[in-house]
């Protein structure tokens, strides 16, 4: 088997800040981190590589800028998965998120699956920033691939995969032709903790960085994004635990809810 | 200009309808082994009873066959699934998690969430476009012009994906999205049968009871269609009880539309409280088992 595995960067969405006031989003100052789904999909390709042998390379596009912090964040990212067992990497830099819809991204992407000559790829289901779930499907299409989402098992049989996979009212299982372009839950494995022994080894792994270069348009432009107005009130109620839900419970009165 | 709108529930395909009404548009409306029972407000039906809904392939490719400016499918995960597909196959733009769509000129606008919650997007794109819509957004219409019905025959293929077995998921009853009285537990519960304190609430309270997704997909204790959040369902309730969640991005991204929200949670620090009305700092097998019966009374 030879795997090709989507990595995306994503924003840390837990650790961005946004003023609603003044609807600033503060994406500079946002660390990214690997997708925490597309490291399921790492953890994925390594398994079926012990299994039945080949080689699992990763891909990733870089869509949040490409100054020297989102690089480094980007490498440590790349060393992780080698460091879980992934045998090489393909790190293309310099796109802006903005200008670079998953149109283009699937296309530049499928170029590197076709020059690596891979039969599989593995993304995860999406990614935390924006969970669209769209690149890996693209992708698909792209290479006229078959695609199957939501994984919560792959078998390999022979040219063929055993895929379930998980709906919102079934659990399917599929019979896929290789090659083929699979989407993985968070529920599919435990992604590895690498051993120091594999990270020191992982720099040693090779990893092609290249420019991106601008050959597709966009189809999608985003014209603003605002930050949503909730207000919570954010009162803890404080005192023993008796007098607190007596509260509690006069305040929804209050609010017309109970 | 044409719209198609596909969907494997007739409900959800029913609001699309909603929409495509707003926007004026002569519409067709694909159906994939389902009949068209008391549709209205769409131009044709195109039928196809030789496909079913999972029959990704077959849908896809009679979605193909479909010219139109603007595809509209539902946000489940068999609507999404095909958004990029079909999108690519068009050379169009696409769209997920749509919650309102707009037509100007050759070009669409539609909101979306990002960020995880953080932030709404507004975005923009020349048709054609796959856009799928979140459920609830836009209302069925009750009358409307009655559709001519076409019948066709599944498109023939060299299929790639094989359907092997099938099995239902337990069902839960009142949708989530639908309540309007959600408690939501979660990892701070340490047993299953714990959980029944939460059923306990939610029946005195009239309401039904959802999860953090750790609860719904790992542990499996609750079926996955009440798991809550950016890679579940998003509620609106009246009231909305958080037990034992820490209120991380993903969780937290499904709750913003509740009107009032009550945290429970021993830890005076945990992000659920940045969220929510009311915060109770407790152990949840000490609140929990008084508020009941303070209800009760
Ligand atoms: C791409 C992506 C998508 C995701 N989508 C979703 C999603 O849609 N929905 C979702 O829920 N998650 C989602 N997650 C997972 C999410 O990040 C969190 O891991 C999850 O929400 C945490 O669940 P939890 O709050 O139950 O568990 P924890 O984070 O472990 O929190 C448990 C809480 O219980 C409290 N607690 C413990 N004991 C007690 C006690 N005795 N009394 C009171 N409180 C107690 C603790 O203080 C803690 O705050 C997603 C993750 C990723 C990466």
């Amino acid at each position: 088997m030879n795997i090709a595995v989507l990595l995306k960067q994503s924003i840390d969405v837990q650790e961005l800040m946004v003023d609603p006031d003044s609807d600033k989003i503060y994406l500079e100052e946002a660390p990214t981190k690997p997708g925490e789904i597309d490291l399921n999909a790492v953890e994925e390709a390594v398994r079926i590589k012990e299994k039945v042998g080949g080689k699992a390379t990763l891909i990733m596009l870089s869509t949040w800028g490409s100054s020297g912090k989102r690089k480094r964040e980007a490498r440590e990212a790349i060393k992780r998965s080698l460091a879980m067992g992934l045998d090489d990497a393909i790190f293309i830099f310099g796109a802006d998120g903005r200008e670079v819809d998953t149109y283009v991204s699937a296309k530049v992407i499928a170029e590197k699956v076709r020059e690596i000559e891979a039969n599989l790829v593995l993304a995860g289901e999406g990614s935390e920033d924006n969970f669209t779930g769209l690149l890996p499907a693209r992708v698909a299409a792209e290479l006229g691939w078959p695609y199957v989402a939501y994984a919560t098992s792959i078998e390999v049989e022979g040219d063929h995969l055993i895929v379930t996979r998980s709906l919102e009212d079934y659990e399917e299982k599929v019979k896929v032709k290789l090659p083929a372009v699979i989407s993985v839950t968070q529920e599919i494995n435990k992604p590895r903790i690498p051993k120091l022994m594999e990270i020191v080894k992982a720099g040693k792994k090779p990893v092609k960085e290249e420019e991106f270069n601008k050959k597709h348009e966009s189809k999608l432009k985003i014209k603003s994004i605002k930050v949503p107005k909730v207000e919570r009130k954010k009162v803890v109620i404080e005192g023993d635990l008796d007098e607190v839900l007596d509260k509690l419970l006069q305040a929804l009165k209050e609010e017309g809810v109970i | 200009m044409r719209v198609v709108i596909y969907s494997d529930v007739l409900d959800l395909a029913k609001e699309l309808i909603g929409l495509a009404n707003e926007l004026n548009a002569e519409t067709e409306l694909i159906l994939a082994g389902m009949e068209p029972d008391n549709v209205v407000g769409v131009d044709r039906i195109t039928l196809y009873r030789g496909i079913s809904p999972e029959d990704q392939e077959l849908v896809l490719e009679a979605l193909k066959q479909a010219e139109a400016d603007l595809y509209l499918l539902s946000n489940d995960r068999r609507g999404r699934e095909l958004v990029g597909l079909l999108a690519h196959s068009k050379g169009g733009a696409s769209i997920v998690d749509a919650t309102s769509v707009k037509v100007e000129g050759d070009r669409v606008i539609a909101e979306r969430m990002t960020l995880g919650g953080k932030g709404v997007a507004v975005e923009e794109a020349k048709m054609p476009a796959v856009i799928s819509v979140m459920a609830g957004k836009y209302k069925p219409p009750e009358e409307g012009k009655s559709p001519e019905i076409i019948e066709k025959e599944a498109p023939s293929i060299e299929r790639r994906v094989e359907l092997v077995d099938k099995k239902e998921k337990p069902k839960v009853g009142v949708p989530l999205d639908k309540a309007d009285v959600v408690i939501a537990v979660g990892r701070g519960f340490k047993k299953k049968e714990d959980l029944k304190m939460a059923y306990e609430l939610a029946e005195i309270l009239g309401g039904v009871v959802g999860a953090t997704r750790p609860l719904a997909a790992d542990l499996k204790w609750m079926p996955e269609e009440v798991w809550i959040g950016i890679s579940g369902v998003r509620i609106r309730p009246k009231l909305l009880i958080v037990i034992g969640a820490s209120g991380q991005q993903q969780f937290s991204a499904g709750i913003m539309d509740s009107k009032v929200v009550v945290a429970i949670n021993n830890d005076e620090k945990a992000p659920i409280f940045e969220v929510s009305d009311y915060g109770i700092v407790a152990d949840l097998y000490e609140a929990v088992p008084k508020l009941i019966e303070k209800l009760k009374r």
